[in-house]
């Protein structure tokens, strides 16, 4: 093995889903590296999620394998971390305990996982709200929470769909500096989920961009835009250039 | 001002309750209504404590009959809840049979619950586990089924056990629906165990109403439906009690 691929800590390998008759996704091929941050992009149904729920291994596909560290854990769980859209936050646990249910699952006492949720909280600038519950927060806050979650579990591979979907554009904003940040910090690699082309653009390495009935993998896009990355580059020609090629294949 | 609010409610229940409460007494008093016919109120205070300690002795025998049928009850609806929740054939057969359960007048149930059981305690427990299990079962299940698959779905991908998700996700989601449906089945509990009673026994609220009603002594009765309304409620607060030192984050709700 080249050490090419031995830098690839994910491989989907010509992936296909059905639904009763309809085929979702067709042939799906898609490679991360070790602190990578790779986007899916794609049309709202174009089976995105589907997707991630293959790769977590919640669901079978009907063709293809998933790799993790070049070992096949198709249909697998427990490999990946994975965030939602909605923050599915517990509300009867504090921020802390609710960063700490992936270490419980693992096995860890309720109080060694809850410190060791102590220890990351500043990384994720949740340190003065580590006792607050989920109801006493605002939605960014609670994605900053529920991405907590996500990193304890692993941050070898997360796994983000539409993390900020379904917050307002100030907010949104805010939330892609701050996961750009945070992402850096905790080195993670990073699949990530959007139908936000500028968002896409803004904090991928590479982005994949799915269309099609079913959906395909039309085009694979490298960002050649230095980090770090401020607000300034979204008006800079590269930004422009890469965003029209992308509307043009959506 | 929420507090306000509050207090100017309590003040116009209270103040509501005491004019009717009023106009009976002056409707006795005055003749228009006969005693033998309907005790005024300060009949039944008087009643009350003139026979506070006989009331006494009935009250607690009521009161363990409707606690143990209470605690029965939720034993039993987490059991069927669970095993609902679990397995859906269970469920399948299950649900339509609670409902129909449920539709069966307690009163003619009764008599036979006391030929099977005898006239010692059993039976009238039984009675309070037929009436209160239901609001309890119905809020479990529909509370376990109604946590979001998301969620489930999130854990499961953890690699969550069954167990796990049960213990961390879905239990605590049934919480709000469980004390809800355990709100209902206690205000049922008493008049459960005093139904139990009518059907024949020694001792209880029930018992004692009955005799009173035989010997016209409707001041009697009356004091008895006055305590058992005092239980009812009295149960009814402790489980609010107990629901907010169980469910501390709730109270997060309102301030949103
Ligand atoms: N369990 C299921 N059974 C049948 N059809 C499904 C199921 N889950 C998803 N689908 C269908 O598959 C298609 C893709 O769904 P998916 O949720 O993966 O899309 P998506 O790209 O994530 O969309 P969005 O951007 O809106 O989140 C949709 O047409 C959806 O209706
Ligand atoms: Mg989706």
């Amino acid at each position: 093995m080249n050490s090419y691929l031995k830098d690839n800590v994910l491989e989907v390998k010509g992936v296909s889903k059905k639904y009763i008759d309809e085929k979702i996704i067709e042939n799906i091929d898609i490679v991360l590296k070790k602190e990578e941050f790779v986007t899916i992009l794609g049309p709202s149904g174009s089976g995105k999620s589907t997707l991630f729920n293959i790769i977590s291994g919640l669901i079978n596909p009907e063709e293809g394998q998933i790799f993790i560290n070049g070992e096949n854990v198709t249909g697998q769980t427990g490999f990946v971390s994975y965030m939602h859209q909605k923050d599915l936050l517990l509300p009867w646990r504090d921020v802390v305990g609710n960063g700490a249910i992936p270490l419980e699952i693992k096995g860890f006492s309720k109080k060694e996982s809850r410190d060791r949720v102590e220890k990351m909280l500043h990384i994720f600038e949740l340190q003065e709200h580590g006792h607050k519950f989920p109801m006493q927060l605002s939605g960014g806050m609670r994605q900053r929470v529920s991405l907590l979650r996500t990193y304890m579990f692993s941050s070898e591979i997360m796994l983000l769909d539409e993390p900020f979907g379904g917050l307002d554009a100030i907010t949104k904003f805010k939330m892609q500096q701050y996961l750009r940040d945070v992402i850096r910090k905790i080195k993670g690699s990073v699949l990530f989920i959007t139908h936000d082309i500028e968002e896409a653009i803004f904090l991928s390495d590479r982005i994949y961009v799915i269309n099609g009935n079913p959906a395909k993998v039309v085009e694979e896009i490298s960002v050649d835009l230095n980090r770090p990355r401020n607000e300034e580059i979204i008006a800079s020609d590269e930004f422009r250039r890469l965003k029209s090629r992308i509307l043009k294949l959506l | 001002m929420k507090k306000y609010q509050n207090i100017k409610d309590k003040m116009l229940l209270i103040g509501f309750n005491l004019i009717i409460l009023a106009i009976w007494e002056i409707a006795v008093d005055s003749g228009w209504i006969e005693r033998f016919i309907l005790p005024s109120p300060s009949d039944v205070i008087i009643s009350l404590w003139v026979n506070s300690s006989e009331i006494f002795k009935h009250t607690k025998v009521t009161l363990f009959e409707g606690l143990v049928g209470l605690v029965f009850a939720i034993a039993f609806s987490f059991l069927m809840a669970i095993l609902m929740d679990q397995v859906k054939w269970i469920k399948k057969i299950m649900y339509p049979m609670l409902v129909i359960s449920q539709t069966v007048p307690i009163i003619i149930i009764a008599p036979l619950v006391a030929m099977w059981f005898g006239f010692g305690i059993a039976p009238k427990v039984f009675v309070v586990v037929l009436v209160c299990f239901f609001p309890i079962t119905i809020s479990l299940i529909d509370g376990l089924q109604s946590v979001d698959f998301e969620l489930i779905n999130l854990l499961k991908s953890m690699g969550a056990t069954k167990m796990e998700i049960f213990l961390k996700v879905k239990f605590p989601f049934t919480l709000p629906g469980f004390f809800s449906g355990l709100k209902i089945a206690a205000t049922y509990s008493i008049m459960g165990a005093v139904i139990g009673e009518w059907l024949g026994g020694k001792s209880g609220l029930g018992v004692y109403m009955l005799r009173a009603r035989h010997s016209f002594s409707l001041d009697k009765v009356f004091a008895s439906i006055v305590v058992i309304i005092l239980l009812s409620i009295s149960i009814f607060y402790l489980i609010s009690i107990l629901q907010k030192i169980i469910m501390p984050w709730a109270k997060f709700k309102e301030e949103k």
